[in-house]
């Protein structure tokens, strides 16, 4: 019983364990941001009904504190990135499709694999564990800046040791990944003939590897300043609330940011390649044509995996490391801009000329495209020295980030969920349910997103507390708060058809023949695949009997 | 649950075992751990207005003595790992036992080492060479301290397994190795970096 449901080695299993985990994580991570999302629309009155939950210290009358609202801010960060979607794009689509799209019986080594989730959930519950600790939890940001960070309350200790866990359940996660996918290939399914999917995983598999253990080094550093007094971070001759610290100083806190970023800035790809990789898949069928230009996606995302860990420093433009640093990782940057914009294009020119099937996967999977077009775009301004000068630590960046990561990948694993729920469970998700779902997340996502660009240009910071209200510049355009917010619960609610379709669909769902998109990749297959015949997406084949060939199939 | 292909014979394709391919990324990940360590040593030692004569602070004698200890280790596992592959079970087990006390040994010298400073009174946070100084030690001897336990179980309960499956045992063994000659290399240039430069 417990080898089997609990403790399992099995990939699908352990796929499942990562998808309701995270999915659990990813609903608090949004709650945290529906309680901020009051302090900013409504400054300084007390929060509505769950206010008096949060205790005097946090919520004095329910009026949110600056440390509390710090503390939700930093954790919501956290948990979204580290412990809700990253887990879900790679932890359970990964682990549960690439053994299955691959033709292998399993991962590589299962019992990594069940090490890996349990190391993640050891590393989320540490971190949740945080918010009953002296000071609550950790409120240095997502980003963990020293020298606050070193100064910050035993909260940050947690998050230091939280993520360490993290770091080695991504670790054991990746080895596992990348050699499942160059080892255990169905025979003559060679490289060129992999989904993309899987080659998407194969890259963000290898990204983790090699991004991940700066982070390590850098926390273990943080962790000896913290603990041990060291002065790592910290500069001489500090001073804290108007007091000289007693350390020994001579530190450097540009030195956290570096190894933060190099990699932080890797882990966006992380966060966009899975998606990219669900959303080809799903839109390959749907438009019943193969992709266009497959090789060129596959190509630019190895180049793009190269490239990432040669910008990290753009988000540093204002440390004043120096114009030539600068020029030097604004050149890369710009650079970098290319392969997504080659997968992007390729993707829309995959729509043209198919007859497209819009269900609840293919709405969210056409979304995804012009949702990350304006979450990239709208990073060429920060990329370029000179212009993130005035829109860095603005609402710009904020709107920046979440268009790549809310809209982009949040709507490319709900495509996933929708798209590969009746291969877990034999049934179909609810279309009209899905319909809503989709209609209400995309209305009220750019309802909480756009407003974000526009007050990053009027010069609105981020991070403020009280959404702007002490600021001049800023009071005009408080009523954007305002509706922000209330169009972030209205998401919260248009979420609820989705975890009822989920839930309801098991039972109440239509049973889903084996194949029921009639898709070509190995999933779908009856058995296990004995070998590979064929390229990924052979869909209208000129003179066959169906609109698509499965990979596993010798004959048209 | 089929059987998994390849995780001790070579894929004729990729030219590679699971077991070696895991084990190289998983150095692959320890390389760009200790890097970020080293990287750090070099940024916050060109930034610093003065640092410390290392040689002077640190126990050179001993650590010259744990550079040998752990080369010595590195001999005797790849010996072991030679003996395992013509077939002589027992000196191998020897060998490797050999192995884990060899890093035993390794261990605690560096005990001693720290004995030795926290005595003087020098802690990590005294300046931030020596707080270099603990930090990337004691992460090199915690890995140490994990290899020693692999080593030990692989001379010992561990072994079990070369009569039922020959070559899956052989191939951890081999991945052990690697592993341990890998932290002796990390230990190479850790000692003339924290202890002579």
């Amino acid at each position: 019983m417990f080898r089997k449901y609990v403790f399992s080695l099995d990939h699908k299993v352990i796929g499942l364990q990562y998808a309701l985990t995270s999915l659990v994580f990813l609903l608090i991570g949004f709650s945290l941001a529906l309680l901020f999302r009051w302090q900013l629309a409504y400054p300084g009155q007390p929060v509505p009904i769950v206010g008096r939950w949060f205790g005097e210290l946090n919520a004095p009358g329910g009026m949110m504190l600056p440390e509390f609202y710090n503390q939700l801010v930093a954790m919501h960060g956290t948990i979204m990135v580290f412990l809700a979607v990253v887990p879900l794009s790679v932890g359970a689509f990964g682990n549960y499709l690439i053994p299955l799209q691959i033709g292998a019986s399993d991962m590589a080594f299962p019992r990594l694999n069940m090490a890996s989730y349990w190391t993640y959930l050891a590393g989320g519950m540490v971190m949740l564990a945080s918010f009953f600790v002296r000071g609550g939890a950790p409120n240095s940001g997502w980003t963990s800046y020293p020298p606050l960070a070193d100064f910050a309350t035993l909260g940050q200790t947690f998050w230091l040791i939280g993520m360490s866990l993290l770091i080695v359940s991504s670790m054991f996660g990746s080895v596992n990944t990348v050699t499942t996918i160059v080892q255990l290939r169905a025979p003559g399914l060679t490289w060129f003939r992999l989904p993309f999917f899987v080659w998407a995983q194969l890259v963000t598999a290898s990204l983790l590897l090699l991004a991940f253990p700066p982070l390590q080094g850098a926390a273990i550093l943080q962790f000896a300043d913290r603990v041990l007094g060291t002065s790592f971070f910290l500069p001489s001759g500090l001073f804290v609330g108007g007091q000289v610290v007693n350390r020994i100083g001579g530190g450097n806190p540009l030195l956290w940011q570096h190894l933060f970023w190099f990699l932080g800035h890797p882990e966006v790809y992380v966060l966009i390649l899975p998606a990219m990789g669900i959303v080809s898949e799903i839109i390959a069928n749907n438009t019943r044509k193969p992709l266009w230009g497959y090789r060129l996606m596959v190509y630019a995302i190895i180049f793009l995996g190269f490239m990432s860990f040669a910008v990290w420093a753009h988000h540093m433009f204002l440390t004043g490391m120096g114009t030539v640093i600068s020029a030097f990782f604004q050149t890369t940057t710009m650079i970098i801009s290319v392969p997504s914009v080659i997968v992007l294009t390729a993707l829309l020119l995959s729509l043209y000329g198919g007859s497209i099937r819009f269900n609840t996967p293919m709405l969210f999977a056409l979304a995804f495209l012009p949702m990350f077009g304006v979450g990239g775009l709208s990073g060429l301004p920060l990329g370029l020295a000179s212009s993130d000068v005035p829109l860095h630590d603005t609402m710009y960046v904020v709107g920046h980030f979440h268009y790549v990561v809310a809209p982009g990948t949040i709507f490319a694993l709900f495509a996933g969920i929708y798209y590969w729920y009746p291969k877990v469970t034999g049934r179909m998700m609810n279309e009209p349910l899905g319909w809503l779902h989709f209609a209400g997340s995309f209305i009220c996502m750019n309802g909480i997103l756009f407003p974000m660009l526009i007050l990053g240009l009027a010069g609105v910071n981020r991070r403020l507390f009280d959404g702007g209200m002490t600021y001049v510049h800023a009071q005009p355009l408080h009523n954007l708060q305002v509706g922000m917010s209330h169009a972030a619960w209205a998401l919260a609610l248009f979420q609820l058809p989705f975890i009822w379709n989920v839930f309801a669909s098991l039972k109440l769902g239509r049973v889903a023949e084996t194949n029921p998109w009639h898709a070509t990749t190995l999933e779908w297959a009856a058995a296990p695949a004995a070998a590979v015949y064929r390229a990924a997406y052979e869909y209208s084949v000129p003179g066959a009997a169906n609109d698509f060939v499965p990979q596993n199939s010798a004959s048209l | 649950m089929t059987e998994i292909p390849y995780i001790a014979s070579v894929r004729r394709d990729t030219g590679i075992t699971n077991q070696k391919l895991g084990m190289r990324l998983f150095l692959a990940w320890e390389v760009m751990l200790y890097g970020s360590l080293f990287s750090s040593y070099a940024l916050l030692r060109t930034r610093a207005s003065s640092w410390p004569q290392e040689a002077a602070i640190v126990n050179v004698r001993l650590a010259a003595t744990n550079t040998v200890v752990l080369i010595a280790s590195s001999v005797a596992i790849l010996r072991g790992v030679a003996a395992l592959r013509s077939g002589n079970i027992s000196r191998f087990r020897a060998l490797m036992a050999a192995t884990g006390a060899l890093g035993f040994v390794f261990l605690a010298i560096k005990l001693i080492e720290y004995r030795g400073e926290l005595a003087e009174g020098l802690r990590p946070s005294t300046n931030n060479f020596l707080g270099l100084y603990f930090v990337m030690t004691f992460v090199h001897a915690a890995h140490v301290a994990g290899g020693v336990l692999v080593n030990l179980f692989l001379s010992g309960p561990g072994a079990v397994m070369h009569r039922h499956d020959a070559a899956r045992f052989l191939g951890r063994v081999e991945a052990a190795a690697l592993y341990w000659n890998f932290i002796g290399v990390i230990w190479i240039l850790m000692f003339p970096v924290l202890y002579l430069f």
